[in-house]
């Protein structure tokens, strides 16, 4: 494998500053969304299996775990999704200054929880 | 173009695509949850539904396969075990590529 791509920052030896908690968390939230895409992977197969096979994955939605697992899934594709909007125009090199960095980690920190509650709560 | 740099893209090009098809998904998540199997059934019945769920689950299942080669990349050190990682991510994203497109077709052709 040929590997010459600058790795990421050490996380040990960096002040720890706010661009690098969303970095983090942005990369957390990814791995714990690609464990929810096995698991949708699961449920359109028992969908296509038919009701005998949906009715294993109707067991596990009734329970209070699923519920609160679903609840951190989207807070984590809303947060995944918003902040990574930001790192999509970053790569053109827009509003990369420290205040609108800043700025918009704020928003995107506001549009997270505001769409999980709305879906949630309100809809 | 260079390995990295495609791959750079097409991380890019799959976070384009997947931004209005996961608020798709998400708006239509609300009401699964108060369907029964045959409404869901009758839900991916319908091609565009069913192209649409296809796309987004394609581009989330590279998406992700590059997200954790990424994240692989740089915090696993040993040599061996950053290669098992790789070829586990591999194997998991291409089964999981070819279990969803072999369930879709099922659905819209039953």
């Amino acid at each position: 494998m040929t590997n010459n791509r600058p790795l990421s920052p050490h996380l040990s030896i960096h002040k720890k500053v706010l661009t690098a908690f969303f970095s983090i968390f942005h990369r957390l939230t990814g791995i714990g969304l690609s464990l929810g895409t096995i698991f949708i992977a699961l449920w359109i197969s028992l969908i296509a299996l038919g009701p005998n096979y949906f009715y294993l994955y109707e067991k596990i939605a009734a329970s209070l775990l699923f519920k609160f697992i679903l609840f951190f899934w989207t807070l984590g594709i809303f947060y995944h999704l918003f902040n990574g909007t930001r790192y999509l125009y970053w790569s053109f090199g827009w509003g990369m200054d420290l205040k609108s960095v800043y700025s918009s980690g704020y928003l995107v920190l506001f549009f997270t929880i505001t769409s999980t509650f709305i879906v949630w709560f309100y809809l | 173009m260079k390995n990295y740099a495609r791959k750079w893209l097409i991380q890019r090009i799959t976070a384009i695509l997947l931004i209005p098809l996961s608020f798709w998904f998400i708006y239509h998540c609300l009401s699964f949850a108060s369907m029964n199997y045959s409404q869901l059934f009758l839900f991916f019945k319908s091609i565009i539904n069913s192209l649409l769920f296809l796309i987004m689950m394609i581009s989330m299942l590279i998406h992700t396969k590059l997200g954790c080669e990424t994240i692989v990349e740089d915090y696993v050190t040993s040599k061996s075990l950053k290669h098992i990682s790789t070829l586990l991510i591999n194997f998991i994203v291409y089964l999981s590529m070819i279990i969803i497109t072999l369930a879709i077709v099922r659905i819209v052709l039953i």
